[in-house]
């Protein structure tokens, strides 16, 4: 569960190498115009990595900027109103470690659906409706691959059973209407894996499906990630799906990273209250109760803010509804008030930066887990 | 598809049906103007002879004394070409004879006998021994023509009589506007219901004692008798088929298929179809120039303005697309006419009036340069459109620029661009092959609104430029009181304009897949 | 998933996130629907033009009679020394009621009492509608009795004395009583004894204008034997008041024109034919038949005699006595002053008789007056045959949207009957067998052009018919129309008022085609009809006619198509979509 690289920590060195991450986010920050109002800071110094064949879980409410982190690794953000305030995407392309907020159009569209392929939430929609699915998969392969159009036909092919969409060859030619919810998804994943991405971005790949299709389509997404090597960042708020699937954890809210830790870890200890309130708030099979404990009552308990390791020394977890703590050391930064801190080797919770902070400065959140090594070697 | 187009189609004939039955009503229950009284009495300028010879007109197409939803039936009879009944016949002129109508009893005569006189069975052989049939069947109807109008003249002469007695006995109601009784039927929406009306009993005995009401009244019963007999030889001899059968038979004696029968302008004295034939290709020939310089103008430019959002085409190309929008389109007709067509008071640039020049029939084709330039008829049509086809335009472009702008914004922001984006799409690609092709589809909805709208602003520009189309033929019938014309123009347009609709449908069934045809 | 985290205490950094707009922090306070809405058009420059446009517009129609008009604002009897006021006296009701319904307007709505603005814009909204009704009603009872073929018991009783005070107050009452039967029913008493006060206001106004005297103006000449003074509004000329003599004047020509152009045709025909090249009818001098300078014409007996004619000619229209003019210019001549035709012809110029700002039309009548007074017209038919469309579409569309089914199926048939025909062409046959008159024009197209309302509304009720709040209104067994009209038509209205708007503009063009093709009301000063003057004879264009009632009717249909552009973009759901 050693976490250390000796490898820095930002920069563009700190992707791709032996033992690196495939992707690293590096003090993000997203805004967006907001009219007449203060622009909206959707993403506020989001750190956060991912290891080849890692599956990583970014979990959340809703309008916690989930989605906008994963968007922004495509520059995806609509901009204006968007617009990237600071921070880096290193990424380790086909060319070498690149900064994804950096690249231009031409660069950022041979990186789309070729390194990084992203699935969205909304199957219903998120095909082109006066399109074939087969010319929409079609498409993909045909931008990024030096094929002709008769093995680009066969590559889609291909990919519609790899994702068990059943007669690939007539559903080929079908119109999105045509399809099921399910099935549909199976399209969009089909599509994003026609040409063999090394990092798919998973936006709710479940959520607008029914119980049982929702398993279907998780478990298909593990087994591609296993035969194809790649890494995913699954971006949900079912935590269900997350301790299911997830190699490591990452908790956000309010634009920023809560708490960062290893799947096992985050479950069987939570550090921040917000998480607590979390995992409370899931119904148990095993326990009697007579009501839920709502996020509302854990986060509302000043008490539960002072169970975090080195509560006594002053560390103090960020919460946007509370006051800043008195002894808080803000930087002269943005976000400069709060501070994503390593209380425990491997286990990052976001905190006001106060002075006890300070004093313990650590590297940002870096964990290499993977459930199936650990499962190898236990 | 094709399944789909017959449905769509025969969905069509009960609008048809209602559009024609609207007009018919509107026409027939206004008060006065285009009711046939007024048309047959001509302003009571009209010489007794061809005022019989008009009412016999309309009383052999409309059936004058019938209540008006009949009236509605008979001439959408005459204009459907599915017709019932027994089929008419065609001469070898090629004109079409029809069988011939009962004929309309004298007015009030229940008031003074009690049966009318009935004529003796016709007698084909004594009338015109050793004839062949056609021949026989044109000199009764030569009869008939004659003794009709007589009959005609003759009651005329007695509703005029009874007129004079009922005005003495105050009771103008009955009379109309020529001093005649009024005895075709009662006014406004009365005669959509009832055919006689019920007349005092103290204005029923004046009638009675006055001595020149009986004589016209014995004059008029004894020409009815006449015209009786004359109308029964000629059904006769109708029956006989003297010349062969019009149409094509569905079911024998009921249902047949047949040319639409327009009927004939009174005002120009020319059947109504030919008429149409000659207007209807000139206004399509505007428009067919018309329509798609709006969609190639204001497509692109909406698309432009989509793609650029907030630059100042964007802002400019809205701004002179709402103000030319607002432009009253007679404004623009009566200004391109004095500014730019006028030789005095303008640029003299176009010419002011009609489609072609007055030897436009001598010109060649395509223009020539030997033995100087000429322009021919090509270029002298395109001349002549110029100014009607600008004017026709210019107010097209706001609707459908404005819309292909907010389709495709409203596209830029759907899911599937977002995929396409993620797919390492260019965006040069993700406008063309998934914004637009989708923004494809509200602009040919648009098409049902832009098109009648360019019909209707036909008329103007039709009227402002002389151009002789559907619409200057609907402004002449109206100012020549043409009930036939106004009828069959207004049907006319409104089938085109259904075509052009159903048209649009089957482009949208075409374009977006999600439509079934099933 | 629990939504429930904490609301009641703010965000503590300034910094606004999603998270903060899902729990409703960081959204500017509402205001309500169209306030906000409204707000948003104020603030575009264009939409306030075009609002200042209306507002003119608006006042010039309500005011029309005070600004432009034939009969004197005062007249100053010089034997009597009375003072009436032939413009009062020739006020009909109309006119009577739209002044001082404008006044009455403005003052309720900027009175500083403390009443809400929509309340008051209820009260305006109902209060209009009444009037309205009087005034349909009146003319209905009017058009019946006063017909040339009326009913004798019809034509006897109204010769008597009390067919004006019944037909007044039947007319003034019925739609109060009405109005104040349907608020006793809602329980709003005092309501209901302002409608039957305005009611009675109403009938008390019809009965003092019931008949219109008619309209003879005859000041000029009477003026000019010095009987009367006479102090007219700022445009002296009504839009009816006409002069054959006058016909097609250029802006600027004053009511002499037709004696100068009188003399100066004589004079040039004197000379063989043709016109002078400073002809003042003629707008470019290279263009004048004929290159001779009227200065070179002296001012001879002969044409002394030909002032002397035209000016006797022109003796209805003119405010001095002609023999007084023909001896002014007789001693000017003698004196030397007036030299030559050109003096003569400046002379009468200058003049200081009213002058025709903006020309005349073929038949001699003020273009301005009647560009004034089509206003009302304009305006009026805008609005009314839109309420008249809406009324219809709405209740149709509702029908359709809520039942669905047969009902639907059968209602759409109208709609698309009424859509197979290009609108102008079904506009055009029923104008020309209707009779011509403002309010069938009104009708008309309220009643040809309602199948948008229809449509728009139908699509909105069949999307709201699913909904939770109308599923509860009809499980709590709340009558129809109170289900319809009370809860899902303030959900389903938006779109049908924002395109009300665009559909007053197209109204207002329809009216201009009618008019244009005379099938507009007979003797009702009209925007159109104007126009049609521009181009009536062949080769002949009128610049004037053209130039000023188009750009009338354009800055018109401009102003509401502005207004209709920024409400659309105010309420466009696609702008107020999070675009996160």
């Amino acid at each position: 569960m050693t976490t250390t690289a000796p490898a820095p920590t930002t920069g563009p060195s700190s992707v791709g190498g032996e033992g690196l991450p495939i992707a690293r986010v590096d003090n993000l920050a997203v805004s967006f115009d907001n009219g007449r109002g203060p622009r909206i800071q959707a993403v506020d110094g989001v750190r956060m990595t991912i290891y080849p064949r890692q599956t990583l879980a970014v979990v959340g409410e809703s309008g916690c900027g989930k989605s906008v982190t994963a968007m922004s690794m495509l520059q995806l953000v609509p901009r204006p109103p968007g617009r990237f305030d600071r921070g880096n995407i290193w990424f380790d392309s086909a060319e070498g470690p690149v900064d994804l907020l950096k690249l231009s159009n031409r660069q950022m569209r041979s990186v789309r659906g070729n390194d990084i392929a992203m699935i969205f939430q909304e199957p219903m929609t998120s095909l082109n409706p006066v399109y074939t699915v087969g010319d929409q998969i079609m498409e993909a392969v045909l931008l990024h691959q030096d094929v002709s159009h008769k093995e680009a036909y066969d590559l889609a092919i291909k990919a519609m059973s790899d994702v068990g969409i059943p007669e690939p060859h007539q559903r080929i030619k079908a119109y999105p209407h045509q399809f099921s919810g399910g099935m549909r998804q199976r399209v969009m994943i089909a599509m994003a894996l026609a040409c063999r991405p090394r990092l798919l971005l998973a936006d709710e790949p479940s959520t607008a499906l029914d119980v049982t299709i929702q398993a279907q389509i998780l478990e298909l997404l593990v087994e591609l990630k296993a035969t194809r090597d790649m890494a995913v960042m699954l971006i949900t708020h079912d935590l269900g799906v997350v301790a299911e699937n997830a190699d490591v954890v990452c908790v956000m809210y309010a634009g920023r990273v809560v708490e960062y830790a290893t799947v096992f870890e985050l479950f069987a200890d939570p550090m921040h209250p917000y998480t607590r309130g979390l995992l409370a708030s899931i119904p148990k099979l095993h326990e009697r109760t007579e009501r839920l404990v709502t996020i509302k009552e854990v986060v509302d308990n000043e008490a539960e803010f002072r169970k975090l390791p080195g509560a006594d020394k002053g560390v103090r977890p960020w919460w946007p509804w509370h006051d800043a703590p008195a002894d808080l050391k803000a930087r002269d930064e943005p976000a400069g008030d709060y501070y994503l801190q390593e209380v425990r080797p491997g286990h990052w919770v976001g905190v006001w930066r106060t002075e006890a902070v300070a004093d313990h400065e650590s590297g940002p959140p870096d964990l290499a887990f993977r459930k199936v090594d650990s499962e190898t070697t236990a | 598809m094709t399944t789909y187009i017959v449905r769509r189609a025969l969905i069509m004939i009960p609008t048809l049906i209602g559009m024609t039955f609207l007009l018919f009503m509107l026409i027939s229950l206004a008060p006065g103007d285009f009711s046939m009284a007024l048309s047959v009495s001509g302003g009571g300028q009209m010489e007794a002879s061809s005022r019989a010879a008009t009412i016999a007109y309309y009383e052999d197409r409309y059936g004058l004394n019938d209540p008006i939803i009949v009236q509605y039936g008979r001439w959408l009879g005459r204009i459907s070409p599915l017709k019932f009944g027994v089929r008419d016949q065609r001469t070898d002129k090629g004109e079409l004879v029809r069988p011939p109508r009962e004929v309309r009893k004298p007015a009030l005569w229940k008031l003074f006998i009690d049966d009318l006189p009935n004529p003796p069975p016709p007698d084909l052989e004594a009338f015109a021994p050793g004839q062949e049939p056609a021949r026989v069947y044109r000199l009764s109807a030569n009869d008939y023509a004659r003794t009709r109008t007589t009959y005609l003249s003759a009651a005329t002469r007695f509703e005029v009589e009874a007129g004079r007695v009922l005005r003495e006995q105050s009771l103008d109601k009955f009379v109309a506007d020529d001093g005649r009784l009024d005895g075709a039927k009662p006014a406004g929406f009365e005669g959509f219901l009832f055919t006689t009306q019920r007349l005092p009993s103290e204005a029923v005995e004046a009638l009675k004692a006055d001595p020149d009401v009986e004589r016209t009244f014995g004059a008029a019963v004894t020409a009815y008798t006449n015209a009786l007999a004359s109308r029964n030889r000629i059904a006769a001899s109708f029956a006989t088929k003297p010349h062969p059968e019009a149409g094509m038979p569905l079911i024998p004696r009921l249902v047949w298929l047949g040319k639409p029968d327009f009927g004939i302008s009174v005002s120009r004295s020319r059947p109504v179809g030919a008429l149409i034939a000659e207007a209807l290709p000139v206004t399509l020939l505007l428009n067919a120039i018309a329509v798609p310089i709006i969609y190639f103008v204001a497509i692109p430019s909406g698309m432009l303005a989509a793609v650029r959002q907030g630059t100042w085409f964007d802002i400019a190309s809205g701004a002179l697309f709402v103000a030319l929008w607002s432009v009253p389109i007679v404004w623009a007709c009566v200004l391109a006419l004095g500014y730019l067509a006028n030789e005095t008071t303008g640029l003299g640039l176009f010419p002011v009036i009609g489609l072609h020049s007055d030897d436009a029939d001598a010109m060649r084709f395509l223009p020539s340069f030997a033995g100087g330039w000429r322009a021919g008829f090509l270029l002298d049509t395109l001349h002549h459109c110029v100014l009607p086809v600008a004017c026709l335009t210019y107010a097209g472009f706001a609707v459908l620029s404005k819309q292909t702008r907010a389709a495709m914004l409203d596209n830029f922001n759907a899911d599937y661009v977002r995929t396409a984006k993620a797919k390492g799409v260019s965006e040069k690609d993700v406008i063309f092959r998934h914004v637009f092709r989708n923004s494809l589809l509200p602009l040919i909805t648009m098409f049902v609104t832009i098109f009648p709208a360019m019909l209707g602003g036909s008329v103007i520009v039709e009227r402002v430029f002389s151009v002789p189309g559907m619409g200057s033929l609907l402004i002449d019938a109206i100012y020549l009181r043409d009930r036939e014309v106004l009828l069959a123009n207004a049907a006319i347009v409104g089938m085109v304009n259904m075509f052009a609709l159903l048209l649009a449908d089957v482009l949208y069934a075409v374009a977006d897949p999600r439509i079934s045809y099933k | 998933m629990s939504k429930e985290a904490p609301t009641e205490r703010a965000p503590t950094s300034d910094a606004i996130t999603g998270v903060h707009l899902m729990q409703g922090i960081g959204h500017q306070p509402t205001r309500g629907f169209w306030t906000e809405a409204w707000a948003d058009v104020t603030r575009r420059p264009a939409a306030i033009a075009a609002l200042g446009w209306l507002s003119l517009v608006i006042f010039f129609g309500a005011f029309a009679p005070f600004i432009a008009n034939g009969h004197p604002l005062w007249v100053h009897d010089t034997e009597t020394g009375d003072l009436s006021s032939p413009l009062v006296e020739h006020l009909s009701a109309v006119d009577v009621l739209l002044a001082a319904g404008l006044v009455v307007a403005l003052a309720l709505w900027f009175a500083p009492v403390p009443i809400e603005k929509q309340t008051r814009l209820r009260m305006l909204f109902f209060g209009s509608l009444q009037a309205g009704c009087s005034v349909l009603i009146a003319m209905v009872i009017d058009g019946y009795f006063g017909a040339r073929d009326a009913p004798d018991f019809a034509r006897q009783f109204e010769q008597t004395k009390l067919y004006k005070p019944i037909a007044a107050a039947v007319a003034g009452l019925t739609p109060a009583l009405i109005a104040a039967t349907i608020l006793m029913l809602l329980r709003l008493g005092w309501h209901a004894v302002a409608a039957v006060v305005l009611g009675l206001v109403l009938g008390g106004v019809l009965h003092q204008r019931w008949d219109d005297p008619p309209d003879v103006y005859d000041y000029a000449p009477r003026a000019a034997q010095g009987e009367i003074e006479a102090v007219y509004t700022l445009i002296p000329f009504g839009p009816q008041q006409g002069e054959t003599s006058l016909d097609l004047r250029q802006p600027g020509r004053s009511t002499l024109a037709a004696v100068i152009d009188g003399v100066v045709t004589e004079a040039a025909k004197r000379k063989g034919g043709g016109g002078f090249a400073d002809d003042p009818r003629f707008q470019r001098k290279d263009r004048s038949p004929n290159g001779v300078s009227m200065s070179t014409v002296a001012f001879d007996d002969a044409v002394m005699e030909d002032l002397r004619a035209h000016l006797e000619f022109a003796r209805p229209i003119l405010r001095e006595a002609p023999e007084d003019m023909a001896a002014q210019a007789e001693q000017l001549r003698a004196s030397g002053e007036l030299r030559t035709l050109a003096d003569v012809a400046r002379w009468l110029e200058g003049d200081d008789a009213p002058r025709f700002i903006v020309g005349t039309d073929s038949l001699g009548q003020d273009a301005l007056s009647q560009l004034i007074h089509a206003c009302r017209l304009s305006i009026s038919v805008g609005l009314v045959s839109t309420s008249i469309a809406v009324v219809i579409g709405v209740t149709i569309g509702a029908i359709m949207g809520y039942f669905g089914g047969k009902i639907d199926l059968l209602l759409y048939r109208v709609v698309e009957i009424f859509m197979s025909m290009p609108v102008l062409f079904l506009l055009i046959v029923a104008a020309a067998v209707l009779p011509r008159n403002t309010y069938m024009m009104m009708i008309i197209i309220g009643c040809v052009t309602w199948t948008g309302a229809a449509r728009f509304t139908r699509a909105e009720f069949y999307k709201l018919r699913d909904q939770d709040f109308v599923q509860s209104a009809r499980a709590a067994g709340l009558p129809l129309w109170s289900v319809l009209f009370k809860h899902m038509l303030p959900n389903g209205v938006t779109p049908v008022l924002v395109d009300a708007s665009f559909a007053i503009a197209s109204a207002i063009l329809a009216e201009a085609v009618l008019s244009y093709l005379g099938l507009g009301p007979a003797n009702q000063a009209s925007w159109g009809k104007l126009l049609s003057d521009a181009t009536n004879q062949v080769g002949n264009f009128v610049w004037w006619l053209a130039i000023f009632p188009g750009l009338a009717i354009f800055l018109t249909v401009l102003a509401y198509n502005l207004i209709g552009e920024a409400l659309r973009d105010a309420i466009d759901p696609r702008r107020k979509k999070a675009r996160v």
